[in-house]
Protein backbone atom coordinates (compact mmCIF):
# COMPACT_ATOMS: atom_id res chain seq x y z
CA UNK A 1 0.00 0.00 0.00
CA UNK A 2 1.14 3.41 -1.01
CA UNK A 3 1.80 6.40 1.29
CA UNK A 4 -1.08 7.92 0.16
CA UNK A 5 -3.39 5.53 0.05
CA UNK A 6 -2.35 4.17 3.82
CA UNK A 7 -3.16 8.03 4.73
CA UNK A 8 -6.54 7.98 3.14
CA UNK A 9 -7.19 5.11 5.05
CA UNK A 10 -5.68 6.21 8.47
CA UNK A 11 -7.90 9.44 7.98
CA UNK A 12 -10.71 7.65 7.50
CA UNK A 13 -10.74 5.67 10.62
CA UNK A 14 -9.00 7.90 13.13
CA UNK A 15 -10.57 11.17 12.35
CA UNK A 16 -14.23 9.24 11.90
CA UNK A 17 -14.92 10.33 8.11
CA UNK A 18 -17.49 7.48 7.61
CA UNK A 19 -19.15 9.24 5.10
CA UNK A 20 -16.06 8.85 2.70
CA UNK A 21 -14.60 6.59 1.05
CA UNK A 22 -10.69 6.70 0.13
CA UNK A 23 -11.24 7.14 -3.68
CA UNK A 24 -13.77 9.95 -2.44
CA UNK A 25 -10.72 11.66 -0.98
CA UNK A 26 -8.86 13.39 -4.29
CA UNK A 27 -4.86 13.44 -3.98
CA UNK A 28 -4.80 17.09 -3.96
CA UNK A 29 -7.98 18.22 -2.73
CA UNK A 30 -7.69 20.63 0.10
CA UNK A 31 -7.36 19.14 3.32
CA UNK A 32 -8.94 21.98 5.17
CA UNK A 33 -11.57 24.57 5.23
CA UNK A 34 -13.72 23.97 1.49
CA UNK A 35 -11.74 20.71 0.80
CA UNK A 36 -12.46 17.85 2.88
CA UNK A 37 -13.72 20.02 5.40
CA UNK A 38 -11.45 19.48 8.62
CA UNK A 39 -10.71 22.05 10.89
CA UNK A 40 -8.05 23.18 13.52
CA UNK A 41 -8.60 20.41 15.73
CA UNK A 42 -8.38 17.89 13.11
CA UNK A 43 -5.37 19.50 12.19
CA UNK A 44 -3.40 18.32 16.00
CA UNK A 45 -5.13 14.80 15.03
CA UNK A 46 -3.31 14.21 11.54
CA UNK A 47 -0.18 15.04 13.64
CA UNK A 48 -0.80 12.49 16.06
CA UNK A 49 -1.82 10.21 13.67
CA UNK A 50 1.21 11.03 11.07
CA UNK A 51 3.73 10.10 14.47
CA UNK A 52 1.31 6.92 15.19
CA UNK A 53 0.97 5.56 11.86
CA UNK A 54 4.21 6.58 9.98
CA UNK A 55 6.92 7.21 12.50
CA UNK A 56 7.29 10.54 11.56
CA UNK A 57 7.12 13.75 13.59
CA UNK A 58 5.59 17.41 12.81
CA UNK A 59 7.32 19.52 15.02
CA UNK A 60 6.10 22.79 14.57
CA UNK A 61 3.78 24.67 12.73
CA UNK A 62 6.60 26.11 9.75
CA UNK A 63 7.01 22.85 9.32
CA UNK A 64 3.04 21.32 9.40
CA UNK A 65 1.53 24.11 7.83
CA UNK A 66 2.92 23.41 4.48
CA UNK A 67 2.72 19.77 4.90
CA UNK A 68 -0.82 19.86 5.72
CA UNK A 69 -2.35 21.12 2.85
CA UNK A 70 -3.27 18.18 0.85
CA UNK A 71 -2.88 14.34 0.45
CA UNK A 72 -0.46 15.09 -1.81
CA UNK A 73 1.81 17.21 0.08
CA UNK A 74 1.42 15.53 3.46
CA UNK A 75 2.55 11.95 1.81
CA UNK A 76 5.91 14.02 0.16
CA UNK A 77 6.85 15.28 3.96
CA UNK A 78 6.03 11.82 4.85
CA UNK A 79 8.87 9.99 2.61
CA UNK A 80 11.52 13.00 2.71
CA UNK A 81 11.66 12.48 6.67
CA UNK A 82 11.62 8.73 6.35
CA UNK A 83 14.12 8.75 3.83
CA UNK A 84 16.34 10.52 6.27
CA UNK B 1 -42.18 19.36 45.00
CA UNK B 2 -44.01 16.56 42.34
CA UNK B 3 -43.13 16.79 38.57
CA UNK B 4 -44.61 15.45 35.80
CA UNK B 5 -42.68 13.53 33.07
CA UNK B 6 -44.09 14.77 29.70
CA UNK B 7 -41.45 12.47 27.79
CA UNK B 8 -39.46 9.33 27.43
CA UNK B 9 -36.86 8.44 25.61
CA UNK B 10 -34.40 5.01 25.72
CA UNK B 11 -32.29 2.95 23.77
CA UNK B 12 -30.71 -0.45 25.10
CA UNK B 13 -30.00 -3.84 24.36
CA UNK B 14 -34.04 -4.02 23.80
CA UNK B 15 -33.89 -1.89 20.95
CA UNK B 16 -34.89 1.71 20.35
CA UNK B 17 -37.49 3.78 21.43
CA UNK B 18 -40.43 3.60 24.16
CA UNK B 19 -42.69 1.17 21.84
CA UNK B 20 -39.28 -1.56 21.63
CA UNK B 21 -38.89 -0.90 25.46
CA UNK B 22 -42.58 -1.85 25.88
CA UNK B 23 -42.44 -4.92 23.51
CA UNK B 24 -39.88 -5.87 25.58
CA UNK B 25 -41.43 -5.59 28.53
CA UNK B 26 -44.35 -7.54 27.13
CA UNK B 27 -42.30 -10.62 26.51
CA UNK B 28 -40.69 -10.58 29.70
CA UNK B 29 -37.17 -10.77 28.74
CA UNK B 30 -34.75 -9.83 25.81
CA UNK B 31 -31.80 -12.74 24.36
CA UNK B 32 -28.53 -10.72 25.15
CA UNK B 33 -26.11 -10.93 22.29
CA UNK B 34 -23.01 -13.04 22.19
CA UNK B 35 -20.20 -11.12 22.29
CA UNK B 36 -16.63 -12.78 21.36
CA UNK B 37 -13.68 -10.92 23.19
CA UNK B 38 -10.26 -11.22 21.73
CA UNK B 39 -7.47 -12.23 24.32
CA UNK B 40 -3.85 -12.49 23.30
CA UNK B 41 -2.59 -15.99 22.82
CA UNK B 42 -5.94 -17.27 23.75
CA UNK B 43 -8.96 -18.64 21.93
CA UNK B 44 -12.17 -16.24 21.90
CA UNK B 45 -14.08 -15.82 24.64
CA UNK B 46 -17.88 -15.44 24.11
CA UNK B 47 -19.94 -14.38 26.74
CA UNK B 48 -23.39 -12.57 26.46
CA UNK B 49 -24.22 -8.46 26.74
CA UNK B 50 -27.21 -6.60 25.99
CA UNK B 51 -25.58 -3.40 23.83
CA UNK B 52 -27.33 -0.70 22.42
CA UNK B 53 -27.04 0.36 18.83
CA UNK B 54 -27.41 4.29 17.76
CA UNK B 55 -27.68 4.36 14.01
CA UNK B 56 -31.43 5.93 14.87
CA UNK B 57 -29.77 9.24 16.19
CA UNK B 58 -28.65 10.46 12.57
CA UNK B 59 -32.58 10.96 12.25
CA UNK B 60 -31.82 13.97 14.22
CA UNK B 61 -27.91 14.86 13.80
CA UNK B 62 -26.18 14.89 10.28
CA UNK B 63 -23.61 12.02 10.44
CA UNK B 64 -20.93 14.16 9.74
CA UNK B 65 -21.38 16.07 12.73
CA UNK B 66 -20.97 12.89 15.00
CA UNK B 67 -17.78 11.91 14.30
CA UNK B 68 -16.59 13.23 16.85
CA UNK B 69 -19.11 11.95 19.25
CA UNK B 70 -18.24 8.57 20.92
CA UNK B 71 -20.69 5.82 21.29
CA UNK B 72 -21.50 6.92 25.29
CA UNK B 73 -22.02 10.28 23.84
CA UNK B 74 -24.29 9.02 20.79
CA UNK B 75 -26.22 6.54 23.25
CA UNK B 76 -27.09 10.10 25.12
CA UNK B 77 -27.81 12.44 22.44
CA UNK B 78 -30.19 9.26 21.54
CA UNK B 79 -31.94 9.00 24.72
CA UNK B 80 -32.34 13.13 24.77
CA UNK B 81 -33.79 13.54 21.37
CA UNK B 82 -35.95 10.38 21.69
CA UNK B 83 -37.64 12.25 25.23
CA UNK B 84 -37.50 15.79 23.73
CA UNK B 85 -39.36 14.64 20.43
CA UNK B 86 -41.74 12.10 22.82
CA UNK B 87 -42.15 15.34 24.64
CA UNK B 88 -42.83 17.32 21.29
CA UNK B 89 -40.13 19.33 22.10
CA UNK B 90 -37.79 19.14 18.98
CA UNK B 91 -38.50 21.95 17.76
CA UNK B 92 -38.90 25.86 19.24
CA UNK B 93 -36.97 27.32 22.35
CA UNK B 94 -35.05 24.91 24.69
CA UNK B 95 -32.92 27.55 26.02
CA UNK B 96 -34.80 27.22 29.39
CA UNK B 97 -34.45 23.50 29.27
CA UNK B 98 -31.96 22.06 32.10
CA UNK B 99 -29.84 19.28 30.97
CA UNK B 100 -29.00 16.39 34.41
CA UNK B 101 -26.94 13.08 33.12
CA UNK B 102 -26.13 10.50 35.68
CA UNK B 103 -23.60 7.44 35.14
CA UNK B 104 -22.21 5.28 37.29
CA UNK B 105 -19.06 4.09 35.06
CA UNK B 106 -18.89 7.32 32.49
CA UNK B 107 -17.43 6.99 28.83
CA UNK B 108 -15.35 3.74 29.64
CA UNK B 109 -14.31 2.74 26.42
CA UNK B 110 -13.11 6.26 25.32
CA UNK B 111 -11.24 6.70 28.30
CA UNK B 112 -9.35 3.20 28.32
CA UNK B 113 -8.64 4.38 24.53
CA UNK B 114 -6.91 7.07 25.57
CA UNK B 115 -4.87 5.93 28.19
CA UNK B 116 -3.93 2.77 25.77
CA UNK B 117 -2.49 5.30 23.61
CA UNK B 118 -0.90 7.57 26.01
CA UNK B 119 0.52 4.42 27.65
CA UNK B 120 1.46 2.51 24.43
CA UNK B 121 2.65 6.22 22.20
CA UNK B 122 3.64 8.06 25.20
CA UNK B 123 1.93 12.21 25.70
CA UNK B 124 2.85 13.47 22.00
CA UNK B 125 0.34 11.06 20.71
CA UNK B 126 -2.61 10.80 22.68
CA UNK B 127 -5.71 11.86 21.18
CA UNK B 128 -6.84 15.25 22.00
CA UNK B 129 -10.56 14.23 21.01
CA UNK B 130 -10.23 11.11 22.85
CA UNK B 131 -9.45 13.34 25.60
CA UNK B 132 -12.27 15.79 25.59
CA UNK B 133 -14.41 13.03 25.43
CA UNK B 134 -13.39 10.84 28.71
CA UNK B 135 -14.12 13.16 30.70
CA UNK B 136 -17.39 12.46 32.59
CA UNK B 137 -19.39 15.29 31.52
CA UNK B 138 -18.56 15.18 27.50
CA UNK B 139 -21.90 13.51 27.09
CA UNK B 140 -24.00 16.02 28.93
CA UNK B 141 -21.77 18.65 26.57
CA UNK B 142 -22.46 16.91 23.56
CA UNK B 143 -26.79 17.43 24.76
CA UNK B 144 -26.42 20.74 25.19
CA UNK B 145 -24.36 22.02 22.32
CA UNK B 146 -26.08 19.68 19.66
CA UNK B 147 -29.74 20.48 20.75
CA UNK B 148 -28.81 23.85 22.20
CA UNK B 149 -30.12 23.43 25.65
CA UNK B 150 -28.63 26.45 27.50
CA UNK B 151 -29.43 26.43 30.29
CA UNK B 152 -27.37 24.57 33.69
CA UNK B 153 -26.07 21.28 32.95
CA UNK B 154 -24.82 18.66 35.41
CA UNK B 155 -23.71 14.97 35.27
CA UNK B 156 -24.15 13.40 38.54
CA UNK B 157 -21.73 9.84 39.29
CA UNK B 158 -22.45 7.75 42.11
CA UNK B 159 -21.96 4.36 40.92
CA UNK B 160 -25.17 2.74 41.76
CA UNK B 161 -26.80 5.35 43.15
CA UNK B 162 -26.35 7.59 40.46
CA UNK B 163 -29.93 8.08 39.03
CA UNK B 164 -31.71 9.20 42.40
CA UNK B 165 -29.06 11.33 43.29
CA UNK B 166 -28.93 12.88 39.76
CA UNK B 167 -33.16 12.97 39.99
CA UNK B 168 -32.53 15.04 43.58
CA UNK B 169 -31.14 17.80 41.49
CA UNK B 170 -33.26 17.73 38.55
CA UNK B 171 -36.25 18.14 41.34
CA UNK B 172 -34.67 20.77 43.21
CA UNK B 173 -34.25 22.75 39.82
CA UNK B 174 -37.54 22.83 38.97
CA UNK B 175 -38.88 23.81 42.64
CA UNK B 176 -36.44 26.64 42.64
CA UNK B 177 -37.44 27.92 39.01
CA UNK B 178 -33.89 27.87 37.73
CA UNK B 179 -35.31 25.99 34.80
CA UNK B 180 -39.00 25.25 33.00
CA UNK B 181 -38.33 21.77 32.35
CA UNK B 182 -35.03 19.31 33.29
CA UNK B 183 -34.00 17.04 30.40
CA UNK B 184 -33.13 13.71 32.87
CA UNK B 185 -31.55 10.70 31.86
CA UNK B 186 -28.75 8.04 32.29
CA UNK B 187 -26.04 6.43 30.71
CA UNK B 188 -23.28 3.78 30.74
CA UNK B 189 -21.64 1.81 28.16
CA UNK B 190 -19.95 -1.08 27.60
CA UNK B 191 -16.01 -1.98 27.22
CA UNK B 192 -13.71 -4.87 26.76
CA UNK B 193 -12.34 -3.66 30.41
CA UNK B 194 -15.40 -3.86 32.62
CA UNK B 195 -15.91 -7.21 30.68
CA UNK B 196 -12.43 -7.91 32.71
CA UNK B 197 -13.25 -6.95 35.67
CA UNK B 198 -16.65 -7.92 35.81
CA UNK B 199 -14.65 -12.06 35.24
CA UNK B 200 -12.48 -11.38 37.86
CA UNK B 201 -15.02 -10.04 40.12
CA UNK B 202 -17.86 -13.03 39.54
CA UNK B 203 -16.12 -15.28 37.02
CA UNK B 204 -18.80 -17.67 35.46
CA UNK B 205 -21.65 -16.04 37.14
CA UNK B 206 -21.52 -13.44 34.29
CA UNK B 207 -22.72 -16.16 31.51
CA UNK B 208 -26.70 -15.97 32.01
CA UNK B 209 -29.48 -16.14 32.01
CA UNK B 210 -30.28 -13.18 34.05
CA UNK B 211 -32.54 -14.14 37.08
CA UNK B 212 -33.21 -11.05 39.32
CA UNK B 213 -34.79 -12.53 41.87
CA UNK B 214 -32.83 -15.68 42.74
CA UNK B 215 -31.38 -12.88 44.49
CA UNK B 216 -28.52 -15.42 46.18
CA UNK B 217 -27.20 -16.71 43.03
CA UNK B 218 -24.72 -13.95 40.97
CA UNK B 219 -26.62 -14.46 37.39
CA UNK B 220 -25.80 -10.94 35.81
CA UNK B 221 -25.41 -10.32 32.46
CA UNK B 222 -23.51 -6.62 31.28
CA UNK B 223 -25.30 -4.06 29.48
CA UNK B 224 -25.44 -0.82 28.39
CA UNK B 225 -28.15 1.94 27.32
CA UNK B 226 -29.64 5.65 27.95
CA UNK B 227 -32.71 6.58 29.60
CA UNK B 228 -33.85 10.36 29.36
CA UNK B 229 -37.09 11.75 30.53
CA UNK B 230 -38.67 15.33 30.12
CA UNK B 231 -39.42 16.80 33.95
CA UNK B 232 -41.94 19.87 34.14
CA UNK B 233 -43.23 21.43 37.07
CA UNK B 234 -46.83 20.16 38.48
CA UNK B 235 -48.64 23.09 37.03
CA UNK B 236 -47.62 21.32 33.01
CA UNK B 237 -49.37 18.19 31.27
CA UNK B 238 -48.21 14.78 31.92
CA UNK B 239 -47.75 12.11 29.85
CA UNK B 240 -46.70 9.25 32.32
CA UNK B 241 -47.98 10.32 35.88
CA UNK B 242 -45.15 12.22 38.24
CA UNK B 243 -42.70 11.91 40.33
CA UNK B 244 -43.59 12.32 43.67
CA UNK B 245 -40.06 12.27 45.79
CA UNK B 246 -37.09 10.37 45.43
CA UNK B 247 -34.41 9.40 48.87
CA UNK B 248 -31.21 7.95 49.14
CA UNK B 249 -30.04 6.22 52.38
CA UNK B 250 -28.45 3.23 53.66
CA UNK B 251 -30.69 0.34 54.80
CA UNK B 252 -27.28 -0.58 57.75
CA UNK B 253 -27.61 2.72 59.16
CA UNK B 254 -31.76 3.50 58.78
CA UNK B 255 -33.02 0.74 57.09
CA UNK B 256 -35.67 1.92 54.01
CA UNK B 257 -39.47 2.09 54.76
CA UNK B 258 -41.28 0.77 51.63
CA UNK B 259 -44.36 2.13 51.63
CA UNK B 260 -47.38 -0.42 51.95
CA UNK B 261 -49.43 -0.03 49.28
CA UNK B 262 -47.26 1.24 46.01
CA UNK B 263 -46.48 -1.30 43.29
CA UNK B 264 -42.79 -2.25 43.56
CA UNK B 265 -40.39 -2.51 41.10
CA UNK B 266 -36.89 -3.12 42.13
CA UNK B 267 -33.58 -2.98 40.26
CA UNK B 268 -32.09 -6.07 41.28
CA UNK B 269 -30.12 -7.14 38.37
CA UNK B 270 -28.58 -10.48 39.03
CA UNK B 271 -25.56 -9.51 41.18
CA UNK B 272 -25.90 -11.13 44.25
CA UNK B 273 -24.12 -9.04 46.84
CA UNK B 274 -27.48 -6.46 46.47
CA UNK B 275 -29.29 -9.53 46.87
CA UNK B 276 -29.34 -10.10 50.46
CA UNK B 277 -30.57 -6.48 50.60
CA UNK B 278 -33.38 -6.81 48.41
CA UNK B 279 -34.28 -10.05 50.57
CA UNK B 280 -34.35 -8.44 53.52
CA UNK B 281 -37.47 -5.80 52.46
CA UNK B 282 -39.48 -7.43 49.54
CA UNK B 283 -39.95 -10.89 51.21
CA UNK B 284 -43.62 -11.68 50.68
CA UNK B 285 -44.34 -8.58 48.42
CA UNK B 286 -44.83 -8.77 44.69
CA UNK B 287 -42.64 -7.36 42.83
CA UNK B 288 -41.57 -6.46 38.86
CA UNK B 289 -37.75 -7.18 38.25
CA UNK B 290 -37.20 -5.93 34.92
CA UNK B 291 -33.42 -6.62 33.96
CA UNK B 292 -33.89 -9.24 31.66
CA UNK B 293 -34.92 -6.60 29.20
CA UNK B 294 -31.66 -4.56 29.56
CA UNK B 295 -29.21 -6.22 31.69
CA UNK B 296 -27.02 -5.10 34.59
CA UNK B 297 -25.18 -1.33 34.53
CA UNK B 298 -25.98 1.59 37.24
CA UNK B 299 -27.74 3.56 34.87
CA UNK B 300 -30.47 0.81 34.43
CA UNK B 301 -32.16 2.24 37.40
CA UNK B 302 -33.22 5.03 34.88
CA UNK B 303 -35.05 2.31 33.26
CA UNK B 304 -36.71 1.20 35.81
CA UNK B 305 -38.17 4.56 36.25
CA UNK B 306 -39.13 4.03 32.19
CA UNK B 307 -41.16 1.09 33.06
CA UNK B 308 -42.60 2.82 36.14
CA UNK B 309 -43.75 5.54 34.19
CA UNK B 310 -45.50 3.67 31.58
CA UNK B 311 -46.93 0.75 33.79
CA UNK B 312 -48.98 4.35 35.20
CA UNK B 313 -49.41 5.52 31.76
CA UNK B 314 -50.85 1.80 30.53
CA UNK B 315 -52.52 1.32 34.00
CA UNK B 316 -50.48 -2.26 34.73
CA UNK B 317 -47.83 -3.68 35.48
CA UNK B 318 -46.33 -7.20 35.31
CA UNK B 319 -45.13 -8.10 38.29
CA UNK B 320 -43.28 -11.65 39.61
CA UNK B 321 -43.63 -13.41 42.89
CA UNK B 322 -40.58 -13.46 44.25
CA UNK B 323 -38.89 -15.92 43.85
CA UNK B 324 -39.44 -16.30 39.86
CA UNK B 325 -43.38 -17.20 39.73
CA UNK B 326 -45.16 -16.84 36.38
CA UNK B 327 -45.79 -12.84 35.64
CA UNK B 328 -49.28 -11.07 36.54
CA UNK B 329 -50.57 -8.05 35.56
CA UNK B 330 -52.03 -5.80 38.31
CA UNK B 331 -53.51 -2.99 38.70
CA UNK B 332 -51.65 0.54 39.27
CA UNK B 333 -51.92 3.91 40.41
CA UNK B 334 -48.93 4.38 42.71
CA UNK B 335 -45.28 2.81 41.83
CA UNK B 336 -42.01 2.98 43.61
CA UNK B 337 -38.62 1.73 42.24
CA UNK B 338 -36.00 0.88 44.53
CA UNK B 339 -32.47 0.39 43.57
CA UNK B 340 -30.38 -1.24 46.75
CA UNK B 341 -26.26 -1.03 45.69
CA UNK B 342 -24.19 -3.66 47.30
CA UNK B 343 -22.98 -2.08 50.52
CA UNK B 344 -27.02 -0.98 51.33
CA UNK B 345 -27.20 2.00 50.06
CA UNK B 346 -30.23 2.35 48.51
CA UNK B 347 -32.31 4.89 46.59
CA UNK B 348 -36.41 5.20 46.51
CA UNK B 349 -38.26 6.93 43.34
CA UNK B 350 -41.87 7.49 44.19
CA UNK B 351 -44.46 8.08 41.39
CA UNK B 352 -48.27 8.32 40.46
CA UNK B 353 -50.49 8.70 38.45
Amino acid sequence: MSVKEKLKKVLIEDLNLEDLTPDEIDDDMALFGEGLGLDSLDAVELVVVVQKHFGVEIKDMEEGRPALQSISTLARFIEEKQGQ
Amino acid sequence: MAVNIQGIGAVGGFGCGVEALRNALRQGSVPPRQVTLEHPGEAGEEFPAYLAATGELERFIPKRELRRIDHFSKMTLLGACLALEDAALLDGDRSRIGVVVASGYGPLKTTFSFLDSYLDFGYSCSSPTHFSNSVHNAAAAHVAMQLKLTAPNLTVTQFDMSVPSALMTALQWLAEDRVDQVLFGAVDEYCAVLRYCRRQFFGAGEQGPLAPLELARQTAVVGEGAAFFVLARPESAAAYGRIDGVCLGNHQRRPVRLPETDGLIVGADGHHRCGVWYQQVITGRQVAACAPVYGSFPAAAAFDLAVAALALRDGNLTVDEPPGGDGQAVDVSRLACLKFAAGGEYGLIRLSR
